[in-house]
């Protein structure tokens, strides 16, 4: 049956849940347009046919349409929801991704979370009266200026005003500007303590 | 120095600063850390907590967070020792130290510049005059000059002799006056104890500044209670404590009869209990509160058959039957809960146990919590002695800082569980010792050796845990011996450490009586024992009186031991 | 759960949504129909090849075939040209009958498992009894609902594998859209709604991270 391997790219992707991403399915891919090229080229020859006379032929080139038409939905509803994915990488993630993640992007669509980054970038600088606004911060609504958090894994040296650093060793705690925490926190190195 | 204005000294120095917090791990530490960082966080003071269990510890992190800070506050650790001689530290960095430890050490009593003590000056502190200890330099460098070399006129050679006379005087002066100074340290530090509860202390400064809350009042409270638990502090100041505390949950804690104005059930509420010395009885069953708390079980004596027997007496004249005192409490009927601890009383008094009831506090939020707080100071102190994972020290620290706060509760749960396996633990291991009479009287002290393979010795290798056996311990020996003269003996208590490393950690305590001033003399006698027989030791607790050793310098450390003492 | 990740959702109705990744898997289920006409070149990939020489590879008309729902919508006109479909047996008259009686027994994950998306697609096809499929779908949804409301609001902190096991997707959406709310009220209520958590993201990734060094 035609469109089984795009169902596969399809389903694969959806058994990833909460938004994960997985490695990029090139060969999934790859032979899904295989298939479009092999169905275009089957009903190319057999359009011909039909044109001097096989009218009989018209079911099978329907059929096969089809087929492509599944294709494409297929692998177009793949490459865009993985953009989706990518992008709420930038909004709960940061703007530089662990190299793990990196390894599951392929090459376009890095390119397209680079672009994606410098508008995003460019955009919040021109609010607020060009002064600029982080839109990625303060993702939930702030109680107060400071924070207590707890080091969940030796990170070294972190900077938090010109020139003081300090160590952050496993279960250290902290209390820090929430501004300087909060990406920490998303990444995991750090964890907000409520008291 | 001893600082007098906590306010103005301690806490407006440091509130435009960056702080590094460097907290021992005992439960009135945690408490007293509470507190700090309640009003650190109330104030926006920036701080990093770094949790040390010793002097290895504390001299690494102060290390590795020097160069970030100038401001450094020591909590329940660096009073007893010369703390500038260890850490070697920069001119502009300042300590504050808020330690129960004593005696503090005269140098960081006297130092001016560098080392803050958040310690109030009471008379017992006894401390040694300054010209008793302190000499001028300058006075001695006198004596070195001047050197005669004999080709001197007559007239001067008058003044040569003269001279020499004068600075034989001065030598001998100077002799006395070291052999004095010597006596007077001996004295000074001869002794340890305890003073009052850092958490106490803490609470003091929030009251001090009109911060204070009922929640940083409950953690004063839980603080004390692990030094009464772990008899660091006499009867009478414990007494004396409580009533001071009193006044405050009196404050914070108006009993409403006006049911209009009453609180919401929801809110937290601390009220003063006379109530039972029974450990986590309300969170367990009587019968195995009643087996597994030193006071009864030592004066019962239930490791032996007798004393079973005694204990089914004791319940047959309370009048509870036997299959309800070994339900959950909270199952227990309610008509035989009603006026429980005066029945318990008055029963317990026939049996030779008078002082079953204890002044303390408990804490009230929503309709199943309700906690002593005792209850807590267990729960705290399994929590942070944790040996069920092979975690590192610091994960318990955490763990157990985490249960003091009270949307923690499934930690605090946790806790308490862990706490009466400790316990049980504890009174087995008491019990086999006692009935295998591995106490054994070694002419001025009694000792102990749990070897490896008995059962729950990793428990043991901790140092609270470890201290706590000890003192059930020496309570059930006391009142298992005939022998009169045995009574009056402090006890040491060995136990593997590490198996590998082949090192034991062992502790001293001071013997049982009424009256006991809690003083303990083997912080000194270890070191002296240690330098006189070469032994690899190591006083890496903040308690002089735990000490680690080599397994095979057992032996001629406790041989130098017995000679020091006798 | 992801909070910045908005997929495509299903379509409503007879539409699907495109994009939707649900709608595509949905799409995937079969149904079975006549060839109306011969489809030539075709046997293999419908599985009917001949076995002897000298077989045509062509499906010939009237042979009776199950194809996914993609192709059913594809190849169908009104005047059944090319293919002709039946209803799968849980939309006839028999099962309907089964569903007004009690829809709350009835196990929509094994019969479906996308009950109501695959319904709804179904009234594209002309089919005389569109609206009593039309009325039993949607009854059995107003049957089931309250329930799964109930258990979705009231199911904290448990293991609810056996009441989502019987479920079709659009139920089980729901009930997470439910447990959500639940979870996300008894946050609030303990003071953790602004405590700022590690992106779920960066979890998974940490937990895969030692699973590789193991396999």
């Amino acid at each position: 049956m035609f469109g089984e391997r795009a169902v596969e790219l399809v389903r694969g992707l959806h058994r990833a849940a909460d938004g994960h991403l997985p490695a990029f399915d090139e060969d999934g891919a790859r032979r899904v347009l295989e298939e479009m090229k092999a169905l275009y080229e089957q009903n190319q020859a057999d359009v011909n046919e039909a044109k001097s006379g096989r009218s009989d032929l018209i079911p099978t080139i329907k059929f096969r349409h089809c087929s492509l038409l599944r294709n494409r939905r297929c692998v177009v509803a793949y490459l865009y929801d993985r953009l989706l994915r990518i992008r709420a990488l930038r909004w709960e993630y940061g703007s530089v991704l662990p190299n793990d993640l990196r390894f599951h992007m392929s090459a376009e669509e890095m390119e397209w979370f680079n672009q994606y980054k410098k508008s995003l970038a460019t955009y919040m600088r021109s609010l607020g009266g060009g002064e600029g606004l982080d839109l990625t911060q303060d993702m939930k609504p702030p109680k107060s200026l400071y924070i207590e958090v707890r080091c969940l894994k030796d990170h070294g040296e972190f900077e938090i005003d010109d020139g003081t650093t300090i160590l952050l060793k496993k279960n250290s705690q902290h209390f820090l500007p929430r501004w300087k925490c909060e990406q920490l926190i998303r990444q995991g190195v750090l964890e907000h303590v409520l008291s | 120095m001893f600082l007098s204005d906590f306010r103005r000294e301690f806490y407006e120095v440091i509130v435009s600063q960056r702080v590094l917090l460097l907290v021992a791990s005992d439960v009135d530490a945690l408490c007293a850390c509470k507190i700090l960082q309640a009003l650190f966080q109330c104030d926006h003071v920036q701080y990093t907590l770094v949790p040390v269990s010793g002097w290895q510890e504390l001299e690494t992190a102060y290390l590795e967070h020097k160069d970030q800070f100038q401001y450094f506050v020591l909590i329940n650790c660096g009073a007893n020792i010369d703390l500038l001689e260890i850490l070697q530290p920069e001119e502009d960095n300042f300590f504050f130290i808020c330690d129960t430890h004593r005696p503090i050490n005269v140098v960081n009593v006297y130092n001016e510049t560098q080392i803050k003590l958040l310690v109030k000056q009471d008379d017992d502190l006894e401390i040694p005059a300054y010209d008793d200890i302190f000499r001028d330099e300058e006075e001695d460098e006198d004596d070195s000059g001047n050197e005669s070399d004999g080709s001197e006129p007559l007239g001067k050679r008058k003044r040569f002799e003269e001279d020499v006379v004068e600075r034989t005087m001065k030598r001998r002066q100077r002799r006395e006056w070291e052999a004095h100074r010597r006596e007077i340290l001996f004295d000074y530090e001869q002794y340890e104890y305890h003073g009052t509860s850092s958490a106490m202390v803490m609470f003091d400064l929030a009251w001090i500044m009109s911060k204070d809350l009922n929640d940083m009042l409950w953690w004063a409270i839980v603080g004390l209670t692990d030094q009464w638990i772990q008899d660091k502090i006499t009867q009478m100041k414990y007494v004396t404590d409580i009533g001071m505390l009193q006044r405050h949950v009196s404050r914070h804690n108006h009993r409403n009869e006006d049911e209009e104005n009453s609180l919401s059930i929801d809110c937290m509420r601390i009220a003063f209990e006379y109530d039972l010395r029974l450990a986590l009885y309300q969170h367990w069953s009587l019968y195995e509160s009643l087996c597994n708390t030193s006071y009864t079980s030592a004066s019962l004596k239930l490791w032996s058959v007798q004393g079973q027997k005694r204990l089914q007496e004791l319940f047959a004249d309370m009048g509870l039957p036997l299959k309800q005192v070994k339900q959950k409490f909270n199952s227990m009927d309610m008509s035989l809960k009603e006026n429980l601890q005066e029945m318990i009383e008055e029963s317990a008094n026939k049996f030779g146990m008078k002082n079953l009831r204890v002044q303390t506090f408990s804490i009230h939020f929503g309709f199943k919590n309700k906690f002593l707080a005792s209850d807590i100071v267990y729960a705290t102190a399994s929590l942070m002695e944790n040996i069920e994972k092979d975690e590192p020290g610091t994960d318990n620290f955490i763990k157990a800082l985490d249960s003091l706060s009270r949307n923690n509760l499934d930690k605090l749960h946790q806790g308490l569980e862990l706490a009466k396996k400790q316990l049980r633990a504890i009174q087995q291991t008491v019990a086999s010792c006692i009935c295998t009479n591995l106490i054994i009287s070694q002419g001025p002290f009694l000792y102990c050796y749990l070897m490896e393979g008995t059962p729950d010795v990793k428990l043991f290798s901790k140092p609270v845990s470890l201290c706590l056996l000890s003192k059930y311990l020496l309570k059930s020996f006391v009142c298992s011996t005939k022998n009169k003269r045995c009574k009056l003996l402090p006890l040491i208590v060995a136990a593997p450490m590490d198996v590998e490393q082949g090192t034991v950690i062992m502790v001293g305590i001071p013997p049982e009586t009424e009256s006991s001033d809690k003083k303990n003399f083997f912080g000194r006698a270890f070191e002296k024992a240690a330098e006189s027989t070469n032994s690899r030791t190591l006083h890496n607790h903040f308690d002089m009186s735990i000490i680690e050793l080599k397994m095979e310098d057992r032996s001629k450390f406790l041989d130098a031991l017995i000679s020091l003492l006798s | 759960m992801s909070e910045a990740y908005f997929p495509v959702g299903p379509g409503l109705g007879p539409e699907e949504n495109f994009l939707s990744l649900e709608d595509i898997l949905m799409s995937q289920e079969k149904l079975p129909g006549r060839a109306e006409a011969a489809l030539p070149r075709l046997a293999a990939v419908l599985g009917k090849a001949g076995a002897g020489a000298g077989q045509s590879d062509s499906i010939p008309e009237g042979s009776k075939v199950e194809i996914p729902l993609w192709l059913a919508k594809g190849l169908y006109d009104n005047k059944r040209r090319i293919l002709s479909v039946e209803l799968p047996k849980i939309y006839k008259e028999g099962w309907r009958t089964v569903f007004s009686a009690d829809a709350n027994v009835v196990d929509l994950h094994k019969m479906g498992p996308y009950y109501y998306g695959f319904g709804s697609q179904l009234l594209n096809f002309d089919n005389p009894e569109n609206p009593e499929i039309a009325q039993t779908i949607l009854q059995t949804f107003i049957g089931r609902f309250r329930r799964i409301m109930d258990d979705s609001q009231n199911a904290y902190n448990e293991d609810t594998s056996a009441v989502v096991a019987r479920l079709d997707e659009l139920e089980r959406a729901l009930f997470r859209a439910g447990q959500k709310g639940l979870n996300d009220f008894q946050c609030w209520e303990k003071g953790q709604a602004s405590q700022i958590t590690a992106s779920s993201l960066v979890q998974n990734y940490r937990k895969r991270k030692f699973t590789d060094m193991d396999g």
